[in-house]
């Protein structure tokens, strides 16, 4: 029969604020299996330790569980701490209440709930724990990294400036995964290929980096320590020693054209009639000229208030533009919305002058009318409100335009009698355009 | 009216000028309404329509009614204008139409209401050109501002426009026509002012079998508009300088990059594009000179940094607006990786009338080393605000009292900001600075595109300086780290200090940041974005000061520190404050002073706005 004790870490505060301790001592104490339950401000301390290892020999605990911070930190001063006392230190088990909960968490009840159920997970596992004894294996020092990306080259030519063996796998016939296709990188935007390539040319040149590509992982078997891959070289029917990389093969090859042609869904298939007529009024005059881009962006815009998705992919199709480059301009600059936009849209020049005469007071006032912050539209799709770039109407300043509407030295108070005015006359005559 | 046939000789073209010149007659009543945005704002749309309905109802439909452009005096706008005489009316409303054209057009008098008169001296002017908001400019780029009509291209060629680019194709060497540039001192008006001669020399000397001209028209300087009304109200002028630039550079193919948030710019010039076309100004074969050259309207898509030259191309490109290193500068490799000639619309504009008059006439004008004349859009607590010309060399203080009229309601000027967010902000002390390009750059300014945001004493610097680098986080596009990253830890700072929650050594912070920033940044956009802080720094440490250490913000301008109340004295017990409060924080019995409740008060700045009596008061 088990005989398990449950001790609850405070950690200070980092636990204690936000998970009931006493709480979960007592919640414990109740658990099946468990003898005896504590609570106490620093469990990695000298009284905390004694406090586990008095209990371990007045108690006669079968195991422990300690719930304090990750095993990372401090399972093995529990163990060896057990072990003095004559507890098999592979009985004792630590609950992460810190790391994976006190940290995470804001809402106290819950914290102690979810502290809780790591606990009673905790007890289940020692329960079941049986008494191990180490031994030792002889490990051959030789590391598998699978899937040369970037990430793997550098994995693997760490573990080889450690000074082990290392074996490299890739799938592709090259190495270099998705960093190869890349042109910059987030956030710092450097060339990919220069952090690239200097990398695939040392995996090349290392002794201790065995390089096995277009080959695949077909079984995994052993143990930590000493594992047993079984790695299946793909036909390449190619002697590397003495190819150069012409790609004249892969340009002659018959069957390359036959396997290789994807299945390419037209978005065009999908839009409707109507979509597909504006677009295409748009886009025929652009075809095949240079710089039209932005142009054909804005006339989208103007068509639907903003860019729909589909209206983007049919733009890339036919202009034969990449999507993500499209995307990235869309995002890019102001004037570009993705999402739908309200019937009326109400701009707030941010211009110096604006600024200096209050732009920001209707900036706050239009958020507390509307619900909204800038660039969001009310829920009834009825109103969006936007800050914008000095419209150059600075002798007018603050200046708002409704609609497109110059409303020049605006005052809070004449601001929301405009809104007011919008309302009532949407609400009387909606096929009436608002009142500039 | 002419019929737009397309003119195959320069001859024809000839013709057609003297056609035009003849047919107007200098004594000739025209009524010039002024339909830049400013007026527009004011309803100047609705007058001039009233105006032409008027005139033919009281059977002067001789009397051309010009919806023109800009004529600067944005503050007092609707502006109307009666030529020939000049008499100036401000302010016109509806209600006056009928009387305009009865009294002064038909009568020849004078409506004394809608004169303007000056503030401070009580006298009234009757003519344009005598207002003192007028009469210190001098116009050279705007110089037919107000009198033709920006919408018709005859009226451009009747003044003697496309003559210059005749002269050109018919009588001048590309190579003279740059040394005619270089002569003149013509500096780069989109702020840095490099030489534009020697920009267009290199380009012309660059290789390549296709080479571009490009003119920028992404004023995206908070504050600015001047570059919009002279594209809005003198689009064939920017036309015939790009006309002329491309022939001195041996460019085919031009394009001009206008800001979306300039409609009227865009109209106008999409317009003016048209009709040249029509006419054969451009396109195949120029006049039968054998010169070919087309131009095309790109419209900028909100982006701040598409200002910067490299990024503007490669958003004409189609691409993301990001800059890149320079050198190669466009010169050698611009648009499409072809030499590109970049000027800014003002540059662009003085073009035509530097080959008219000479650039000894040009050099005249001006300071040893900042030849011809600005245009600014002077703009904030002035009391005329509006769009001015005036000879490089000019005071601050001559721009600021004399032409502006001096600050609003009496208020002390603080500073003037110059330069936009690449600019700096030059303290009341330094007013007599001469405006040119490189004394702005020593008083820690930046001649810029050419705003003048005035500042009186109800302005936070820090404020300021928070406001630039709000706008710089957003504009910023990311590609290099010490902008992206810098500019938004600066921006944090300056958000803490505003907030009241600034520490002592945050100013010291700022300055090594600003420093690293400005050092390390890839373009012009971060190179600068620091000097907004610097500056305000510079001049008005003091005010840092007292938000850090005293939570106090002199301007009465951030929220967190600041607090409304009710001066009992001043208050007239109008109610107005109380009635538009929206958190009902005021009250108070009719005609009696009113009290503010600060625990209700949310600091919306509403009762500061509404009270006629200047009685809230911040502190």
């Amino acid at each position: 029969m088990a005989r398990i004790g449950v001790f609850i870490c405070w950690c200070g505060a980092n636990i204690a604020e936000m998970v009931d301790a006493a709480a979960v001592a007592e919640y414990a104490g109740q658990l099946p299996g468990v003898v005896v339950s504590k609570d106490y401000r620093y469990m990695c301390s000298d009284p905390g330790q004694r406090i586990m290892t008095d209990s371990i020999q007045e108690d006669n605990l079968t195991g422990v569980v300690v719930a304090s911070c990750s095993p990372r930190m401090h399972e093995a001063t529990f163990r060896k701490t057990a072990a003095i006392v004559g507890l098999n230190p592979y009985t004792l088990e630590m609950a992460n209440i810190r790391e994976h909960c006190s940290w995470a968490h804001t809402d106290r009840g819950q914290a102690t709930e979810k502290a809780k159920d790591l606990v009673r997970m905790m007890v289940e596992k020692v329960r079941r724990n049986q008494p191990l004894e180490p031994v030792r294996v002889p490990v051959t020092q030789r590391v598998m990294v699978i899937g040369a990306g970037i990430a793997g080259i550098q994995a693997a030519l760490d573990v080889a400036a450690a000074g082990h063996e290392v074996v490299l796998v890739e799938r592709e016939p090259s190495v270099g995964g998705h960093m190869a296709q890349l042109d910059e990188t987030f956030p710092t935007l450097d060339c990919s290929q220069c952090i690239l390539t200097p990398r695939m040319v040392d995996i090349m040149q290392s002794d201790k980096i065995k390089l096995y590509t277009y080959a695949e992982i077909d079984e995994v078997g052993g143990y930590i320590g000493n594992f047993e891959v079984k790695v299946r070289k793909k036909a390449r029917s190619v002697d590397i020693d003495k190819c150069t990389g012409c790609g004249d093969c892969y340009n002659y090859c018959l069957s390359r054209n036959k396997i290789s042609i994807p299945v390419i869904v037209s978005v065009a298939d999908r839009l409707d009639a109507d979509m597909k007529k504006t677009l295409d009024e748009i886009l025929d005059p652009a075809a095949g000229r240079r710089g039209v881009l932005l142009g054909v962006l804005q006339d989208v815009q103007d068509a639907y208030n903003y860019l729909p998705a589909d209206a983007l992919r049919y733009v890339s199709e036919k202009l034969n533009i990449p999507f993500s480059r499209i995307y990235g301009v869309a995002r890019f600059y102001n004037a570009f919305t993705l999402e739908p936009r309200g019937e009326h849209i109400i701009r707030v020049c941010q211009g110096t002058a604006c600024h200096l005469k209050g732009a920001s007071l209707l900036v706050d006032a239009l958020g507390r009318e509307l619900g909204i912050r800038d660039g969001e539209t009310t829920k009834d799709m009825q109103f969006t409100f936007e800050r914008v770039n000095c419209l150059g109407a600075c002798a007018m300043s603050p200046v708002v335009t409704i609609d497109d509407q110059y409303h020049g030295q605006m005052t809070t108070a004449k601001l929301l009698k405009a809104l007011e005015g919008i309302e009532s006359a949407d609400a009387s005559r909606p096929e009436m355009e608002a009142a500039g | 009216m002419t019929t737009l046939t397309r003119l195959d000789t320069v001859e024809a073209f000839g013709e057609l000028r003297e056609f035009l010149r003849l047919r107007q007659d200098p004594r000739q009543t025209v009524i010039s309404v002024c339909g830049f945005t400013g007026c527009k704002v004011n309803g100047s749309d609705a007058v001039a329509e009233a105006l032409k309905e008027e005139v033919r109802k009281q059977g002067r439909d001789d009397v051309p009614v010009k919806v023109t452009g800009c004529h600067g005096f944005c503050e007092k706008g609707p502006l109307v204008v009666i030529l020939p005489q000049g008499i100036f009316y401000q302010k016109v409303g509806l209600k006056d139409v009928e009387a305009i054209v009865e009294k002064t057009v038909i009568g020849g008098e004078i409506i004394p209401s809608l004169l303007y008169t000056d503030p401070r001296t009580k006298e009234q002017y009757k003519l344009e050109s005598e207002v003192p908001f007028y009469a210190k400019q001098e116009r050279v780029v705007c110089r037919h501002s107000g009198k033709i009509d920006a919408a018709r291209i005859e009226d451009y060629i009747a003044v003697g426009g496309y003559s210059s680019m005749v002269k050109v194709l018919t009588e001048m060497a590309p190579e003279e026509v740059i040394d005619e540039m270089k002569r003149s001192g013509l500096r780069g008006r989109g702020g840095a002012g490099f030489p534009t001669g020697k920009k267009w020399e290199f380009c012309r000397m660059a290789e390549g079998d296709e080479k571009f001209i490009v003119c920028n028209g992404d004023e995206g300087d908070p504050g600015a508009f001047m570059d919009g009304s002279i594209m809005d109200g003198h689009p064939h002028a920017v036309l015939e300088g790009m006309l002329i630039g491309a022939y001195a550079i041996g460019a085919t193919h031009g394009y001009l990059y206008v800001r979306t948030e300039y409609p009227l710019a865009i109209r106008s010039l999409t317009r003016a594009l048209e009709q040249a076309h029509d006419y054969g100004l451009l396109g195949e074969n120029i006049l039968g000179t054998g010169f070919s050259f087309d131009l095309e309207l790109t419209r900028g898509a909100g982006a701040f940094v598409c200002g910067e030259e490299t990024a503007l191309m490669a958003s004409i490109e189609g691409n993301i607006g990001s800059p890149r290193q320079r050198p190669p500068f466009p010169a050698v490799s611009g648009l499409w990786g072809k030499p590109t000639n970049i000027n800014n619309v003002e540059t662009w504009a003085n073009v035509p009338v530097i080959i008219d008059r000479g650039a000894e006439w040009f050099a005249s004008i001006g300071t040893e080393g900042s030849k011809g004349t600005k245009v600014f859009s002077l703009v904030g607590k002035v009391n005329n605000t509006g769009l001015v010309e005036v000879p490089m060399g000019m005071t601050l203080r001559e721009i600021v009292y004399d032409i502006g009229g001096g600050i609003q309601k009496g208020r002390k000027l603080k500073a003037v900001q110059t330069g936009g967010p690449s600019g700096g902000c030059i303290p009341e002390s330094l007013m007599d600075l001469r405006v040119d390009f490189d004394e702005l750059v020593k008083a820690g300014g930046m001649m810029g595109s050419g705003g003048l945001i005035v500042m009186d004493e109800r302005t936070c610097m820090v404020d300021v300086a928070r406001y630039f680098l709000e706008f710089l986080t957003d504009e910023s596009c990311g590609k290099c780290n010490p902008c992206r990253e810098g500019v938004q830890q600066m921006h944090n700072i300056l958000e803490r200090i505003c907030a009241g929650e600034g520490k002592d050594d945050d100013i010291d912070i700022l300055l090594e940041l600003a420093e690293y920033v400005k050092d390390s940044s890839l373009c012009a956009l971060g190179g600068t974005a620091p000097n907004p802080v610097l500056s305000t720094i510079k001049h008005f440490r003091d005010e840092y000061e007292a938000h850090i250490r005293d939570h106090k913000c002199p301007g009465g301008v951030c929220k967190a520190l600041i607090q409304y109340g009710i001066n009992a004295d001043a208050c007239k017990g109008c109610e107005r404050c109380a009635k538009e409060c929206p958190q009902d924080a005021i009250t108070g019995e009719k005609k009696q002073p009113h009290t503010l409740d600060r625990e209700k008060c949310i600091k919306c700045g509403v009762c500061f706005e509404t009270c006629p009596f200047d009685a809230v008061y911040t502190e």
